[in-house]
């Protein structure tokens, strides 16, 4: 039994890094309608801006070395929007030759992290701590942090969705564009601050992986890219909510089923979990109408 | 005065035009309608005149303020609302949602305006907080026109306002378009039936092949054989005829 309680301690650790990862996922989904397959690059270079800051001279605070990650992802989401990623979708109208854009940026980004942090296996500069009881549970504080900040970002998100105007704006943009540009929303500016907010999530779930997983790898992003497509799919493509709770099905899935099987095959746990949700609700558990 | 107008106007899709040189004027409190064959370029036009399409010639004025390059989503804060026949409501939002997001363009209390507007449409005010897609097509058509009137446009822009509606539905939602006309604000209406053009409107312009083939009051364009106009065959006018532009 405190073997269960382990396995869902440590699922919901993985659900929350899968949370701010697919919900960045969708949010950029739902605006321009085509999947970033570089989503995973961009969480690899979040982790590893943070990695540079937390181990270099500076040893800035890994949540603070965590938060300007993501900051700089952001500024890069925005900027490979703007002048690689728009460009193609406005001339090719086909989400095909969009896909292979960002399948083609995915590997420019790989090699570039290679190339700039290497291929060794690196970790973050934080103390060992000993897991704190919860309840049946058992959590170290960092694990605790990343809990609360899954937590809080969620909570922010669906805050701006539903109460603020850039929230609406998003939601009506995602629902539909041109009826979106014509009631007098500036769809360039919230594209721009969409991408925004995904690389932000991208680059904080980047780290959180590395944190929780202990190590960073210039491929750990990509890897872990799959287990989020799971989760977005699950939930259904695009819907913000149904990626909240695809994450929390997911992480909690592959964490328990690593009770029964080899932890080795948790990724092909994500990957039947996908496959169950194709073959029985393929819209997801949060379908939006009009949506792949 | 005029509340809108547009000279000469020409677009279209690619390199082809669909519309050429379409020049149309319309009149505040006053209904003023579009009519014409399948694939008259009517549509395209009122997505160029909504600034979906950018017109390759011409100037589209609204208030006499040119907006012929202005961007998109500036048009409706200049003073033209437009309401699409398809796709017109956010489906995934509730109707409050929809008309808030209709304020956005207004620089009055969106409050103040919500109120006003759901006075106007009593229906939507009972189902504020349901999702605009659970909506019948009536109720989103009048979600749309509410949605657009939350801007408090000089201009609303209705794209075949009645389409799929049933006849009992198409009476209470021309009702509407005619009461917002008496309330001052202009109302241009692409609309496909003829009859009900000439029932509502004051003004009508025939579009032909994507060209202002004649426009005139009601009284005068009801006199015309607009069948054959639709054909493509020529109506002979006399001097008391309505203006042609061939």
């Amino acid at each position: 039994m405190s073997e269960l309680f382990l396995a869902i301690g440590f699922g919901l650790v993985v659900a929350s890094v899968l949370a701010l990862s697919a919900v960045g996922l969708s949010l950029q989904f739902g605006i321009t309608n085509y999947i970033n397959f570089a989503f995973g690059d961009f969480m690899a270079i979040g982790a590893y801006t943070s990695w540079t800051l937390n181990t270099g001279p500076l040893h800035v605070n890994i949540w603070v070395a965590m938060l300007i990650g993501g900051l700089l992802v952001g500024v890069m989401a925005v900027l490979l929007n703007r002048f690689l990623l728009a460009p193609f979708a406005r001339r090719f109208q086909k989400l095909f030759y969009i896909l292979i854009v960002t399948f083609g940026l995915s590997l420019v980004l790989l090699n570039l992290v290679s190339s700039i942090w290497g291929d060794e296996v690196q970790r973050y500069n934080i103390s060992n701590q000993a897991p704190q009881h919860i309840g049946p549970f058992l959590f170290t504080v960092d694990q605790l942090v990343v809990i609360g900040i899954a937590i809080v970002a969620m909570l922010a998100i669906h805050f701006m969705l539903t109460r603020t105007r850039i929230g609406k704006s998003m939601r009506a943009m995602s629902d539909n564009s041109t009826l979106a540009m014509t009631s007098g929303i500036n769809t360039g500016f919230i594209t721009t601050l969409t991408w925004f907010l995904s690389g932000l999530l991208a680059g904080i779930g980047g780290t959180v992986l590395g944190i929780t997983q202990a190590s960073i790898t210039p491929g750990s992003g990509e890897t872990f890219l799959f287990v989020i497509f799971a989760a977005v799919i699950v939930g259904g493509v695009g819907s913000i909510y149904g990626a909240m709770v695809g994450a929390v099905i997911v992480g909690l899935a592959t964490e328990v089923a690593a009770l029964f099987i080899d932890p080795s095959y948790k990724l092909d746990i994500a990957f039947a979990i996908l496959i169950l949700a194709l073959l029985f609700r393929p819209s997801g558990l949060f379908s939006r109408p009009g949506k792949a | 005065m005029d509340a809108l107008t547009a000279e000469n106007v020409s677009s279209g899709y690619g390199r082809s035009p669909i519309v050429r040189n379409v020049s149309i004027s319309v009149a505040a409190g006053m209904v003023t309608a579009i009519v014409g064959p399948n694939g008259a370029g009517k549509s395209t036009f009122a997505k160029t005149l909504a600034g979906i399409l950018r017109p390759t010639t011409g100037k589209i004025t609204v208030n006499n303020t040119d907006i012929t390059r202005v961007a998109g989503y500036l048009i409706p804060r200049s003073g033209l609302a437009y309401v699409p026949q398809n796709d017109n409501v956010f489906r995934t939002l509730t109707v409050r949602e929809n008309l808030e997001i209709g304020g956005y363009a207004s620089k009055k209390d969106a409050r103040v305006r919500m109120n006003e507007v759901l006075d106007i449409f009593p229906d939507l005010s009972k189902a504020q907080e349901k999702k605009a897609g659970n909506l019948s097509g009536g109720q989103q058509n009048m979600l749309a026109m509410a949605r657009a009137l939350m801007a408090e446009p000089t201009v609303i822009l209705l794209d075949e306002p009645t389409a799929g509606l049933s006849p009992a539905y198409t009476d209470v939602v021309w009702r509407q378009v005619e009461s917002i006309a008496k309330s001052g604000t202009a109302v241009l209406v692409i609309e496909q039936n003829v009859e009900r053009a000439l029932t509502h409107a004051q003004f009508v312009n025939v579009l032909v092949a994507g060209a202002n083939h004649v426009h005139g009051t009601v009284a005068e364009i009801a006199k015309l054989d607009l069948a054959s106009i639709f054909l493509g065959r020529d109506h002979a006018p006399d001097s008391s005829s309505p203006s042609t532009n061939r």
